[in-house]
């Protein structure tokens, strides 16, 4: 993260090294000139909460947004490139890749904008080799026998008086420049009197085929491929905006994807949870009864998974759902809200009962912590709040979470 | 005033002696009854009897056939058809011989037909779709997929056709009875037969005047038109004359043309194509005065020379022209000069005249259908299906086509409306004109 400056005489073109680099210095005399950028970095810098993501995709988006929030840059817009693997090249992220990977930036953008990292618009579209992702394609237009691109057009003539029809070559005579019918053996005069050329007709040079429409098909230059249109993978190029809760993200750190947390056994997605809270609000205006929804959040998730790896990270998650799991009923339904935070419902019980058996869970939580992880202090913060037909699910998971760290 | 006319009617027929009622009925006892009932039935005897005398020898043409295995070429010329092909190419895959090329042509068509085809020939159903993005007319687009053509045999299709399995085996096995046959025709069915009275119509209509008809002329060696909707010809023979001539009538002057090289033409009875006709009388008069045009332009003018002892005079040929344009063009003309002749010279009974007439017509319809039924081994209908509108073909057959034919023939005489017909493109059409074709 620290800022980097380019000494150089000229100005340079190449987009990695202008969007890479945080400017271009002509002379050391220049470097006065640069100071205050330089600290503004780095003070933004010292913002930032590393964390050690989950995922690999999780790592890139973190790794992409720390960089963007430090440099000042909110717009992540594709460049035409020549050297890249699909032709357009977002630098900040595509130069984590080799050119031969380098589709995978568009899956990572995918999730960021999934997770609301980033809004988008469309900017264009590509088309990808079906077998290594590589856009580097050549079009030809072949023969659809043989699929060779070594072929040769002749214009088709119609003799309108006999009804003859046959390609240019069958009217040429050997004497002269003048074409005659090979059937009633009159002269061609006047196109659209007495004849015309209702279509054209190829023939491949390699199979001797005759025919009229061409297969086209696209070569990929890096793998060989030769595919047909058709079965090419369309992918849209989208330019991106950091949003809000990207530019959160970046200083506190960006953990897992959904994607991650959606893996892990016991759990619904969070979308899945909002409905079965809102059935469960339904059912209590109709019904007299308490339920209650509970959260359970990681007040310190930087430094937590910062000292711990992607894998461990995920089987620390696990382990927090297979406890809390031990201790509610299987008719409840837990889910992630984000890496720090668990939410959970409590249904048909009092909500006092409710907030012992929460207890209890961040006690063996704790205990638990305290055997896998020795040195490692993990702070939990709860809340419980009873269901009230009257607001809606948003808002209750609003409010349960609204005085979380 | 009903009873007077049956009473009248029946002292008519009292007083019917037989000197009177041959004066009184010549034109149906000497032109119809003879020449259509009489003389056709003892042919179909002998054609059926030398047809059972045959069946070793069909036999062995058949295996003779089969051992070799041509390569059939198929060829489906059309504009706009795109929305029938399917079912045909359905009929032709279920095909008893499997050694076919299919080679679908495109003239010009501005439907949906342009992506049917090149999306069969994706999917490996028709071997070849070719287009020509300027409408030429049927002759250019035959003559066009032709080149493409691979087999040994050539036969052409209609789109909206649909085949028998077997249509293709039986359409081929002629050429092997006989070396010299030039071209086969195949016997068009009427598929939408219960669609309207004037498709049941023609229906029986082409089972008894076309289909049987075909049969007779065909023993004679005078059958004279291979029908456009299943023709099958000798690759060589159409490579000779380069293909088809501009239409309309083009299946017609084919035929002639294949005459005229020396070569034979057979009707195969048992290949069967099904068809849809035109299912209303204003179609099918556009359809009939198309036909009937042809008559005139090819036969009477085109290709009159066949008449004159010349080079390539064949007798087959000459006869099969006078017995065409006898029974067509002039027997046509010789019913309103018996209308003429009834009515001048017995005015006062003309009405028994016509109600014996119809009578005469009915009962030998009605005994032709159930004859010749005997003599058809394919039917796609039940027959009895028909009884009910065999009374109605005194009227389609003796008056409505008799008229369409008469203004045909009128206005082709006096008119050359043929070469204004919008079935083929103009720009050929005033060459057709000019050069007499």
């Amino acid at each position: 993260m620290k800022p980097v400056f380019v000494l150089k005489g000229i100005n340079i073109n190449d987009p990695f090294v202008n969007r890479l680099t945080d400017g271009t210095i002509f002379s050391l005399e220049q470097i006065e000139f640069i100071i205050p950028t330089v600290e503004k970095i780095l003070t933004k810098v010292n913002d930032l909460k590393f964390t050690n993501s989950i995922s690999f995709e999780a790592q890139m988006i973190e790794k992409m947004i720390s960089f963007m929030y430090t440099c000042d840059v909110y717009d992540l817009e594709p460049v035409p490139y020549v050297y890249s693997g699909i032709n357009y090249s977002f630098p900040i992220l595509s130069v984590n890749f080799s050119q031969t990977e380098e589709h995978s930036v568009l899956d990572i953008l995918d999730i960021a904008e999934r997770e609301g990292i980033f809004e988008s618009d469309y900017y264009d579209r590509i088309y990808l080799c079906s077998n290594c992702s590589n856009g580097h394609l050549t079009y030809r237009e072949v023969c659809p026998k043989c699929g060779s691109s070594n072929s040769t057009t002749e214009d088709i003539v119609h003799h309108f008086p006999c009804g003859y029809v046959g390609p240019i070559s069958d009217f040429k005579n050997e004497i002269d420049d003048q074409l005659d019918c090979p059937k009633c053996d009159k002269r061609l005069r006047h196109i659209g009197v007495d004849y015309d050329k209702p279509s054209i007709l190829h023939e491949c040079k390699n199979c001797s085929h005759k025919f009229q429409d061409y297969n086209v098909k696209a070569k990929c230059l890096n793998c060989l491929t030769d595919n047909g249109v058709e079965m090419l993978k369309g992918r849209e190029i989208r330019k991106y905006r950091l949003t809000k809760k990207g530019e959160l993200a970046a200083i506190n750190g960006f953990v897992s994807t959904s994607k991650d947390i959606e893996e892990i056994i016991g759990t619904v997605k969070f979308d899945t949870f909002k409905t079965m809270l809102k059935y469960e609000i339904e059912r209590l205006r109709q019904t007299e009864g308490s339920s209650n929804i509970c959260a359970i959040h990681i007040t310190n998730p930087s430094q937590v998974y910062s000292k711990i790896g992607s894998e461990v990270q995920k089987g620390l998650l696990k382990d927090l759902v297979r406890v809390i799991r031990s201790s509610i009923r299987s008719s409840d339904a837990i889910t992630f809200q984000s890496s720090s935070t668990i939410v959970l419902s409590m249904n048909e019980i009092p909500t006092r009962i409710a907030k012992r058996i929460l207890e209890e869970i961040i006690v063996m939580l704790k205990r638990l912590m305290n055997t896998a992880f020795k040195n490692m202090e993990v702070n939990f913060e709860t809340n419980v709040m009873p269901l009230d037909y009257k607001i809606s699910p948003e808002l209750h998971i609003q409010q349960l979470t609204k005085d979380f760290k | 005033m009903f009873e007077d006319i049956i009473d009248n009617y029946i002292r008519f027929l009292t007083s019917l002696t037989v000197d009177h009622f041959i004066r009184l009925f010549w034109f149906f006892i000497f032109f119809e009854f003879i020449r259509y009932f009489l003389i056709e039935f003892v042919i179909l005897n002998l054609w059926k009897l030398s047809k059972w005398l045959n069946r070793d020898v069909y036999e062995k043409a058949r295996q003779e056939f089969l051992f070799e295995n041509p390569l059939v070429s198929i060829i489906i010329p059309g504009k706009n058809e795109g929305k029938h092909i399917y079912k045909l190419i359905n009929s032709l895959k279920e095909q008893t011989y499997t050694n076919i090329q299919i080679i679908v042509i495109d003239d010009g068509s501005d439907d949906e037909t342009p992506t049917i085809g090149r999306d069969l020939q994706k999917a490996g159903l028709i071997d070849l779709f070719i287009r020509n993005e300027i409408r030429g007319g049927k002759a250019s687009a035959a003559n066009f997929g032709l080149r493409f053509t691979k087999g040994k045999f050539i036969i052409h299709m209609d789109a909206d056709c649909s085949y028998d399995r077997d249509a293709i085996e039986k359409i081929i096995i002629p050429f092997y009875l006989d070396k010299e046959v030039g071209g086969v025709g195949g016997n068009v069915m009427v598929r939408n037969y219960d669609e309207s009275l004037v498709t049941s119509l023609q229906a029986i209509e082409y089972y008894d005047t076309i289909s049987i008809g075909r049969a007779v002329t065909s023993y004679l060696g005078i059958y004279r038109i291979i029908s456009g909707a299943f023709g099958a010809f000798r690759a060589d023979v159409l490579d000779q004359m380069k293909g088809w001539d501009i239409g309309p009538g083009l299946d017609g002057d084919i035929t002639v043309k294949i005459r005229k090289l020396g070569y034979k033409i057979k009707f195969e009875q048992d290949a069967v194509c099904l068809t849809s006709v035109p299912n209303t009388f204003k179609k099918l008069t556009k359809q009939r005065l198309r036909w009937d045009k042809s008559l005139i332009r090819f036969r009477v003018r085109k290709h009159k020379d066949v008449l004159f002892p010349n080079q390539a005079f064949k007798f087959a040929n000459f006869i099969a022209f006078v017995e065409n344009i006898t029974y067509n063009l002039i027997l046509n003309f010789k019913w309103y000069f018996y209308l003429v002749d009834m009515v001048v010279n017995y005015p006062s009974m003309v009405l028994n005249i016509l109600i014996t007439n119809i009578l005469l017509y009915t009962f030998t319809n009605f005994t032709k259908f159930v004859i010749y039924s005997l003599y058809r081994e394919r039917k796609n209908a039940p027959y009895s299906f028909f009884l009910i509108y065999i009374p109605g073909m005194v009227f389609y057959f003796g008056y409505y086509l008799r008229i369409v034919r008469t203004i045909a023939y009128l206005q082709e005489f006096f008119f050359k409306l043929s070469y204004k017909d919008p079935w083929n493109p103009e720009k050929t059409s005033v060459h057709a004109k000019r050069l007499k074709l």
